[in-house]
């Protein structure tokens, strides 16, 4: 990313990937991505970052345990 | 906002004596998850889920809508999570500065980033990248760490994410692009072989919060 341009483009990728950025703002972009592919590149893996983050899941949890189990069934009665 | 959530908060809030089981494991499955993403441990992720539970039945009635109820769940397992026992084994005090996270003389090259790419099929991540991800993310400062997992893991809206963190919608842009990049760069460390010249996040340059935060409102 060798410019000033790209800089500033930098600051707005993630908004632009939110369907965030302003209109105006989004212009400036999609024009300067046409020349650019260290920044489509770059646009494509925070792209990939943000699907592996929806993605990610922790493992199966354990039941839940008596205390709270039984905190939350007085509390509805 | 994981529709599960709303579902269970409103079968508890109903009362429907059939349901309220299944309802309270999926809330258990979904604190002990956030506790899990933003802990790293699974015993703060129980004790996380537990007390925050605990604390919802004690709430339970006050709210009127479930959604209401949810950002409040939230609110207090990221309140148990900052208080949890074991802290996290990389995570720094300090903030990050978007300028050491750009990337500099860097040539990335198509090849590399499709070898990360998803496909629809794929639902689940393999385990180096989910390996990698987690490692990432605890190493992240706890103010951007937060707003990473609520915001893209959690799925919460900008909004939402505000105001479980106290914090505005203009600090929570800001604070997720960068912990977004931060991830980006230490995924990209293994998955990017051509991206010349990279430093890694742990190296790169902190700053303080309120410094940081003034660049990006000039940015």
């Amino acid at each position: 990313m060798p410019d000033r341009r790209c800089k500033r483009i930098f600051a707005m990728l993630s908004e632009y990937v939110d369907g965030d950025l302003p209109v105006k703002n989004c212009r400036e972009l999609e024009l300067h991505l046409k020349g650019c592919a260290p920044c489509i590149a770059y646009l494509e893996s925070l792209k990939n970052t943000v699907e592996a983050c929806r993605r990610y899941q922790v493992p199966k949890v354990r039941r839940p345990s008596k205390k709270v189990r039984e905190a939350l069934r007085s509390a509805l009665r | 906002m994981n529709r599960q959530i709303e579902a269970a908060l409103n079968t508890l809030k109903s009362g429907n004596p059939e349901e309220i089981e299944r309802a309270i494991e999926t809330l258990q499955g979904v604190v002990y998850g956030f506790g899990m993403k933003f802990c790293g441990s699974r015993e703060d992720a129980e004790d996380t889920a537990q007390e925050t539970l605990i604390r919802l039945a004690r709430q339970l009635r006050d709210f009127p809508s479930a959604r209401g109820l949810a950002v409040w769940l939230y609110k207090v397992a990221k309140t148990q999570c900052l208080m949890s026992r074991r802290k996290s084994k990389f995570a720094p005090a300090q903030m990050l500065s978007l300028d050491e996270l750009m990337p500099k003389d860097s040539v990335l090259s198509a090849e590399g980033v499709k070898s990360w790419q998803f496909t629809p099929e794929q639902v689940v991540l393999n385990n180096e990248l989910r390996s990698l991800l987690e490692s990432a993310v605890l190493s992240l400062p706890k103010p951007y760490r937060m707003v990473l997992i609520l915001r893209d893991m959690e799925q919460l809206d900008t909004r939402e994410v505000a105001n479980v963190m106290g914090i505005s919608e203009e600090t929570v842009k800001m604070r997720l692009h960068r912990a977004r990049v931060y991830v980006r760069n230490a995924l990209g460390g293994d998955f990017t072989k051509t991206w010349k010249g990279r430093r890694q996040p742990g190296g790169a340059k902190r700053r303080s919060l309120a410094a940081a935060e003034g660049e990006a409102r000039h940015a």
